[in-house]
């Protein structure tokens, strides 16, 4: 499903602030794994998952996601990649404060192109699947901590992608909020989802439907 | 000459073409650097830059373009308003003939148009593409522009700065007029023959591009488009001047005749570049467009129409023909 080769990301290249954030990057993550991105801030994940969303590019290397070579592709296609491919929840959730929780899980779908009254469904479900249709009409700066990553996830499965991509998704919650939301990775899982999960929280080193984990370090796989 | 350059629109003209050109040189030198070490199946550092800045130039070069576009009718504009400081020109027609430089200028500047727009039409298609498909096409295009516009802009700076405003020139009735008759007409045509050519080449392009006959609607555009040069000129418009003496295709450019100029000549070279482009995408890239088609098609026939109405108009006024 994911492929890196010989990726390197170098922030400033050329410059005498040169900074080597991703070195030398051989992964292979297949369809349906579960895998845990494991390090210390700053060893690299945040960066190695924006590169596999399409977010940045890398300096050089290859990365192919479900067979699309994407480290390559023009902005216009990134944006559609992210649109249809992939679903990301982010460290703080990156919700739209002035909207409802409804509204903040349609606009992926905004440009797809579909009925309104099929997104609107798709939006339900989407809700349904992380537990937060109870809070449809609520805004969204309303929320708790566990809700608005609910509704992150939400956001994150509307459009139903096969990859989902989550950048430290417990880093603003408490222990049960995390644990729930454990609970649904869990059953993303079962879906047949292929998830990616950086973080550095010890609560995921021993689940058992994680597939593996990689341990980074300055930029590098290193063996734990 | 001081006067003519120092005119606001000549100052306009020349300074925005010359940040314009400034941009497209440094476009050039960017675009003959990714020509020389482009690889799009390499992975390395230096393509994934090449990638990233091919992305900035062609965009500047897309901005730059449509802007030279904007800076035609301007051009003609801006000669139109200089025929009040050159002696004996009534139009733009005098002040184009002023020296030898400003039909050779004018004539460049509708080539370097229809350039211009088939560079846009494979950028199009180019970004629609995951794996920038006819970068190198778009860049060896675009070094011939270029080849082009600095003539252009070399033009431009001689053309300006040698128009004499103590010497008088022709007025169009003496450039174009010929006496009465066919003189100034290609083939030997006769009035008559240029309309009947005239609509018989409209229908025959419609046909062809509908049809599908796509090298047959290049050579029948292109010809209608020639055709059609005379045709306004000889013809249209001097329904247009209701005179039957008034040959010229500048003066129907200013606002006693509500600027129609523009519009004629307008649609003219849209409708004609929009039937080249829907034909080089269809034979060379294997993109027939249907929109493109008929976007020239609406062109075509709103310039056939408005030149047909003005002779429709004075008959029906006057009860005969001119």
């Amino acid at each position: 499903m994911v492929i890196l080769e010989n990726v390197y990301k170098i922030y400033n290249e050329g410059s005498s602030q040169a900074f080597e954030a991703l070195k030398s990057i051989d992964l292979e993550i297949k369809a349906g794994e579960t895998a845990i991105l494991s390090g210390v801030s700053g060893s690299g994940k945040s960066t190695l998952l924006s590169l596999i969303a399409a977010l940045d590019k890398p300096s050089s290397g290859k990365i192919v996601v479900g067979g699309e070579l994407i480290s390559k592709l023009p902005d216009l296609h990134a944006s559609a990649y992210r649109a249809k491919r992939i679903g990301v929840v982010f460290q703080h959730f990156n919700l739209l404060e002035d909207l409802n929780v409804e509204e903040n899980v349609i606009v992926p779908l905004i440009h797809s192109g579909l009925p309104l009254a099929v997104i609107r469904q798709m939006a339900a479900e989407s809700m349904q699947r992380a537990a937060i249709e109870h809070k449809a009409v609520q805004s969204v700066n309303r929320l708790s901590g566990g809700e608005k990553q609910r509704c992150a996830i939400a956001r994150a499965l509307v459009h139903n992608p096969d990859l989902i991509l989550c950048d430290e998704p417990t880093a603003n919650l408490d222990r049960a909020n995390s644990l729930k939301f454990i609970e649904m990775l869990e059953m993303l899982h079962g879906m047949g989802k292929t998830i990616i999960v950086a973080t550095h929280d010890p609560l995921f080193e021993k689940l058992s439907f994680v597939s593996r984990v990689i341990h980074m370090e300055d930029g590098e796989i290193v063996k734990p | 000459m001081n006067e003519i350059l120092l005119s606001n629109e000549v100052i306009v003209y020349l300074l925005s073409e010359s940040v314009l050109y400034l941009l497209l040189l440094i476009a050039f030198f960017s675009t003959v650097s990714l020509l020389r070490r482009w690889n799009f199946q390499a992975f390395t550092s230096e393509q994934f830059i090449l990638e990233n800045r091919s992305y900035l130039v062609m965009t500047i070069i897309f901005f730059v373009m449509i802007l030279k576009m904007l800076l035609l009718p301007y051009f003609v504009y801006t000669i139109d308003n200089l025929s009040d400081l050159v002696p004996g020109a009534m139009c733009g027609a005098g002040v184009i003939k002023a020296n030898r430089y400003g039909n050779l200028l004018l004539i460049l500047k509708i080539i370097i148009l229809f350039l211009s727009g088939l560079w846009l039409s494979l950028n199009r298609i180019d970004l629609k593409a995951k794996n920038y498909p006819y970068v190198r096409l778009k860049s060896w295009l675009f070094i011939i522009i270029f080849l082009f516009l600095s003539a252009e802009f070399i033009l431009d700076l001689l053309y300006f700065t040698h128009i004499g405003t103590t010497n008088p020139v022709s007025c169009c009735s003496v450039i174009y007029g010929q006496g009465g008759g066919a003189n100034g007409l290609p083939f030997g045509l006769d009035i008559s023959k240029l309309i009947i050519l005239f609509y018989l080449l409209y229908a025959l392009t419609v046909l062809t591009m509908m049809g599908g006959l796509i090298l047959i609607s290049i050579f029948a555009t292109l010809l209608f488009l020639y055709i059609s040069y005379y045709a306004v000129v000889y013809f249209f418009g001097t329904y247009i001047y209701e005179l039957p003496t008034h040959l010229c295709p500048f003066c129907m450019l200013q606002d006693h005749y509500y600027y129609v100029g523009y519009v004629i000549w307008g649609s003219l070279l849209l409708g004609t570049f929009y039937a080249l482009d829907s034909a080089v995408m269809a034979f060379f890239f294997r993109r027939p467009s249907v929109k493109l088609k008929r976007i020239s098609l609406l062109f075509l026939t709103l310039f056939v129409l408005l030149c047909s109405a003005y002779v429709g108009v004075y008959y029906l006024k006057n009860g005969v023909f001119l």
